[in-house]
C-alpha cells in the first residue's frame, strides 16, 4: 500500500504533529510504502498533487486552528480535490491525527467532520481520526515511553488508528486528552510554557496581558 | 464598529451593493495574506499584535472595538473559505494565553473587556445538510473562542441571495 503522510502543521520544526507522525509511523507495517509531505514553508506543487491522487491512503496531522484546520492545510484541501476529481482513479482512505492546544481532545471534532465533508466532496473514504487535547504539552513528555503516564490514551489510540491503517479500514473517531489532571495541565501551560516563553523575549506578565 | 470580513472578487463585492459607512471596516483579499505560522508571536513577543507585518496583523485590536462581526464566506466543506480562515488565524492576539473554563472546557481568557455579535453568511450552491450542520457548529465554537455575546448563522444559494438579505 502507497501511504503519504503529510505534516499539515504550520511550524517548520519542533510541531506536536511532528511528534505524532514519529510516533504513529513505527507502528505502521513495513511492507507500506511511505512518503512523507510537509506544507509548513511552501505550498505542494502540481507534481506532488498527482503523486498524492496515486496513494492508497492518506494521513493527516495537523494542530487545530480556531476550532477547525489551519489556512494553510485547508487551502492545500480545496486544491487536492480539484486533482483528485480529475486525476483519481481509485478509493484513497482518510485518516488524521489532530492536536489542539487546549486540554480537551474533544474540541478537535468539529474539525474532523470538516474533514469527512471533505472526503464526500472529494469522493474519499474518510477511515478514522483521533483526536488529542494538551499538544504543546507533548514536547514536555516525549521522553516518556509510548502507552505509560501521560501518553497511555495516545499509545492505545494511535495503536487503534495504526490498525485501521494496516488493515484499509474504516474505525471510530476517538478524541481523548492526556492522562494527566487538567489542573496540573493548566499551571505548567501558564507557568513553564507562557510565562518562561515570554520571559525569553524579556516580556513580563503585565506585558503579556497589555491591551492595544 | 463594525468589521465585515469577506472572500468575495471586488467585482462580487461592488456588485452586493452594500453601504460601507465610516463606522465599517471592510477586511478582503488583497492577495498578500500570509499564513499563521503557529509562533505564538502575538501572545509571547509583540503582544496583541501578530509579528508578521502584512495587511492583516492588527486583527486582534480591530476586534477590541468591534460591536458586530459580519463574515460573507463561501461554504467549503462546512467551514469558512480558505482566506477568511486564514483571517480568523490570524486574529488570536485579540484573545490571551491564560485559559478559563467554560462548560466544562477550555478556552482561552479574553485581553480586552469587548463582546461582540460574530453574524456569518455562507453562500453555495450546493451546501449539504452536512456542512450546514457542521458550519453552525464552527461558528457556535468560534462565538465562544471569542467570546461573543451572540451569533446567527446564514446559508443563501447564491450572492444575490445575499444581497437581498442584506439589504
Amino acid at each position: 500500500m502507497k501511504i503519504a503522510i503529510i505534516d499539515g502543521s504550520p511550524k517548520s520544526k519542533d510541531s506536536a504533529s511532528s511528534f505524532f507522525i514519529k510516533k504513529l509511523e513505527p507502528m505502521i507495517s513495513s511492507e507500506n510504502e511511505i512518503s512523507h509531505y510537509n506544507i509548513s514553508k511552501k505550498p505542494l506543487v502540481s507534481e506532488q498533487y498527482q503523486e498524492l491522487c496515486r496513494m492508497d491512503a492518506l494521513i493527516f496531522a495537523f494542530p487545530l486552528y480556531i476550532d477547525a484546520i489551519p489556512s494553510h492545510l485547508f487551502r492545500m484541501l480545496a486544491t487536492l480535490e480539484e486533482y483528485i476529481k480529475k486525476e483519481c482513479q481509485k478509493t484513497i482512505y482518510v485518516y488524521a491525527i489532530i492536536n489542539n492546544g487546549f486540554y480537551e481532545g474533544k474540541q478537535n471534532h468539529i474539525a474532523i467532520k470538516i474533514l469527512q465533508n471533505w472526503c464526500m466532496r472529494t469522493g474519499l473514504q474518510f477511515g478514522q481520526a483521533i483526536g488529542q487535547g494538551a499538544g504543546e504539552m507533548m514536547h514536555f513528555v516525549e521522553k516518556v515511553p509510548l502507552g505509560h503516564g501521560p501518553l497511555k490514551n495516545l499509545g492505545e489510540n494511535l495503536n487503534h488508528l495504526a490498525d485501521t491503517i494496516n488493515s484499509h479500514n474504516t474505525g471510530a473517531t476517538i478524541v481523548f486528552s492526556p492522562n494527566f489532571p487538567r489542573f496540573a495541565w493548566k499551571f505548567n501551560a501558564v507557568h513553564f510554557f507562557w510565562n518562561q516563553s515570554a520571559k525569553k523575549n524579556g516580556l513580563r506578565k503585565k506585558d503579556i496581558l497589555r491591551r492595544l | 464598529m463594525r468589521i465585515l470580513i469577506h472572500d468575495l472578487s471586488p467585482q462580487e463585492f461592488t456588485a452586493l451593493g452594500l453601504t460601507v459607512d465610516s463606522d465599517t471596516t471592510v477586511i478582503s483579499d488583497n492577495g498578500t495574506i500570509k499564513n499563521c505560522i503557529g509562533c505564538f508571536g502575538c501572545w509571547i513577543k509583540t503582544p496583541g499584535m501578530c509579528v508578521i507585518k502584512d495587511d492583516y496583523r492588527n486583527m486582534g485590536q480591530l476586534l477590541s472595538k468591534c460591536d458586530e462581526l459580519i463574515i460573507i464566506s463561501s461554504c467549503l466543506y462546512g467551514s469558512y473559505s480558505p482566506f477568511v480562515r486564514n483571517v480568523l488565524d490570524r486574529s488570536i492576539s485579540f484573545l490571551l494565553p491564560y485559559f478559563m473554563h467554560k462548560n466544562g472546557e477550555t478556552h482561552h481568557k479574553n485581553r480586552y473587556n469587548n463582546h461582540f455579535t460574530l453574524s456569518v453568511h455562507f453562500y453555495g450552491n450546493d451546501i449539504t445538510e452536512a456542512e450546514r450542520e457542521t458550519a453552525k457548529e464552527l461558528v457556535a465554537a468560534n462565538s465562544i473562542n471569542f467570546h461573543c455575546h451572540e451569533n446567527r448563522v446564514y446559508f443563501y444559494h447564491n450572492l444575490q441571495s445575499v444581497k437581498e438579505e442584506l439589504h
